[in-house]
């Protein structure tokens, strides 16, 4: 019932946030009697209402049940599982933030390289034969095949 | 029809078909790449081909890229296409018990089944049909969302007021752009790559995809990922009758909504599966691998690819993004939609109706033998499986629009699905929100501007009050519901999965 009530402040966090936002957006003359505004405020106090339900609920039933040891320990565990999936994220970014200058085919190549060992592959040749062949067959079908161009990046002005 | 099914033996169409289900099927599969895309890839090159022979490639696509989009919904909890979204609640459940052949079994199976279905309205029913989409209003379009939205109540798992919180989040990505009445810019941060709103496909990949391989980096330990299956099962007898019902089910709500512009493969495939689990005699078994589960929304989503056709070939309307994709194909080679169209190039029309018979064939032994290649893959260890994975979702996501924004965006809400998951929120009622809501949006406020802001409108309007009347009785149905199952069980048990 904790993370009812995390995630219930969460969205009514969010709800708050998101309201100010809509409020935010100016006028129009060609406004229709709803407005851009509308509909946004509507869904941000409708949210907001069931967070508050949320709350309340989880507050309630929380109160009653006492907590025992086993949710520490559990705690524990979700606190190492969100950092490894942070991790597997942070991967993500990190292509992201190398691809416009290593090209496609390169920083792919990484990606798979670094997701499997990051998931507790070995470093070894077949890793690096995989995250090779993984990038080039992803090349073959992207960009040669269905023709949709991935980033090139700076090989083509060095070339 | 006799001298449709001539066309098969007598012109190129069977290989096009084979060709276009063949193409279909790999661009459905790959996340990112919606059927639109792929048959927009397909375009150019049937240019400088025979009309009627450019249609079938391009409607045959169609057709595998509905089929297609099941395949990694099964195997990776990815839907690849908006429509398998449904398919994903159980088919990945079953394919987590290792019955990942049975699951793409079924789909494949009830794909060819909703595919004929959808056939024979187009063969029969194209010119009467074509008339209950002349009578859709902004009216009826709003209660078409407001009854998709419906659903949430009934995919909500658990918990009812975090389904509705998780649609209301969905609801609120899409009013993100530009606003439908005003041209106002909404929530874009000064972002132009936020104008056009967020593409759903975007949302499902993060949320699903993203979300599912953050999920699992975090459990550590198994080098082999759990599916021992590794071929193709079709239903034996007794589960062929056992899922005839929701097979009929996805068909007649693939019917219903491929023929109301607007209507799509998405909203057909809940509803769907929203209507299969109240009718079926196992409803305890859904979302925890019913092959009905299954049946339902695939059976619908392939019945929409031939039913969307409808008001494209006989009003000039396309209902999708697909069939307006199919639609410019018909402009390119000089063919006009409409009811002229049957007179002026029958030829093209019988054409079309053999392809799309070859196309459903060809589809079940395209999906045949590519399912073991396919199972042979998400049996690899499970290092390599998820680098792969995330190697395809992060090319996918980029050729949407080629936007590394777009890549970022994945990620970020490939974080939210992580939330989601660990706070216990069902992912598909934002899925149906961000879906649904600009539809619903704008339509509403067309709706009131028409009759001058009066909210009776919408219930003066008959098919819209009828619309509204079943999203009455569904939310009803699964309020009531939800009190049941809660009396029977007690409380949510810790560590209940309610994501779906």
């Amino acid at each position: 019932m904790q993370r009812d009530l995390a995630f219930g402040t969460a969205a009514l966090a969010l709800s708050i946030g998101y309201y100010w936002m809509a409020r935010l957006i100016p006028e129009s003359q060609l406004a229709d009697s709803i407005g851009p505004q509308g509909l946004p405020t509507t869904y941000a106090i409708l949210l907001g209402a069931l967070a508050l339900i949320l709350i309340v609920r989880s507050l309630t039933v929380t109160v009653r049940q006492k907590l025992d040891t086993a949710v520490g320990i559990k705690a524990d565990t979700e606190t190492s599982r969100a950092r490894r999936a942070t991790g597997t994220l942070i991967i993500g970014i990190l292509y992201i933030v190398v691809v416009p200058w290593l090209g496609y085919l390169l920083s792919l190549a990484g990606l798979i390289f670094a997701t499997t060992r990051y998931q507790g592959g070995a470093v070894n040749r077949q890793a690096a034969i995989v995250a090779v062949s993984g990038a080039v067959f992803c090349w073959v079908l992207f960009v040669l095949l269905m023709r949709i161009a991935q980033p090139p990046g700076l090989w083509p002005s060095l070339l | 029809m006799i001298d449709a099914l001539a066309n098969i033996f007598t012109t190129p169409i069977g290989p096009a078909a084979f060709a276009g289900v063949a193409w279909g099927i790999l661009g459905g599969a790959l996340p990112g790449i919606s059927p639109s895309i792929t048959m927009a890839l397909l375009l150019p090159f049937t240019y400088g081909m025979e009309p009627t022979i450019a249609v079938v490639l391009l409607a045959s696509t169609y057709v595998g890229a509905e089929y297609g989009g099941s395949i990694p919904a099964i195997l990776i909890r990815t839907p690849g296409t908006n429509a398998a979204a449904a398919t994903v609640i159980d088919g990945y459940a079953m394919k987590e018990q290792g019955k990942a052949g049975e699951a793409l079994g079924i789909s494949l199976y009830s794909g060819f089944v909703g595919g004929l279905f959808g056939l024979a309205v187009l063969v029969l029913l194209t010119r009467p049909l074509s008339r209950v989409a002349l009578a859709f209003t902004p009216t009826s379009y709003f209660a078409l969302g407001v009854l998709g939205l419906s659903v949430i109540a009934s995919v909500s798992g658990d918990s009812l007021i975090k389904g509705l919180m998780a649609g209301l989040l969905g609801l609120m990505i899409a009013t993100v752009g530009t606003d439908p009445v005003t041209g106002l810019n909404r929530f874009t941060f000064g972002s132009p790559e936020l104008l056009s709103g967020i593409p759903p496909i975007l949302v499902m990949v993060g949320l699903f995809a993203i979300g599912e391989l953050l999920a699992q980096s975090g459990e550590g330990g198994s080098q082999k990922a759990a599916a021992p299956s590794t071929r193709i099962r079709f239903p034996n007898l007794a589960l062929w009758r056992r899922i005839a019902r929701p097979q009929l089910i996805g068909s007649v709500m693939g019917t219903l909504e491929g023929i109301m512009p607007g209507g799509g493969g998405t909203v057909s495939a809940f509803l769907a599966y929203n209507e299969a689990r109240r009718w079926s005699h196992h409803q305890e078994e859904f979302g925890k691998g019913s092959p009905e589960g299954i049946a339902a929304p695939e059976a619908a989503n392939n019945t929409v690819a031939c039913t969307a056709l409808v008001p494209m070939l006989s009003l000039g309307i396309p209902s999708s993004n697909s069939s307006a994709i199919l639609l410019s194909g018909f402009l390119m080679h000089g063919l006009i939609p409409g009811p002229m169209l049957f007179v002026r190039s029958p030829e093209v029309i019988n054409g079309l109706y053999a392809g799309l018979l070859t196309a459903n064939i060809a589809m079940v032994i395209v999906g045949y033998l590519i399912m073991t290649p396919c199972l042979w893959l998400v049996n690899r260890p499970k290092p390599y499986l998820m680098a792969f994975i995330y190697a395809f979702v992060v090319s996918g996501v980029y050729s949407i629009e080629a936007s590394l924004f777009h890549v970022g965006l994945a990620l970020g809400f490939g974080a939210l699905g992580y939330a989601m998951r660990y706070f216990r929120v069902p992912l598909l009622p934002l899925v149906l929100g961000v879906v649904l809501g600009f539809m619903v949006e704008s339509n509403y406020r067309r709706a009131l501007a028409l009759s001058s802001g009066d909210h009776l409108t919408f219930l003066s309007d008959p098919i819209s009050a009828g619309l509204l009347g079943i999203a009455l009785v569904v939310v009803i149905g699964s309020v009531l519901r939800h009190i049941g199952e809660r009396k029977r069980r007690g409380p949510l048990e810790p560590g209940a999965d309610v994501t779906a």
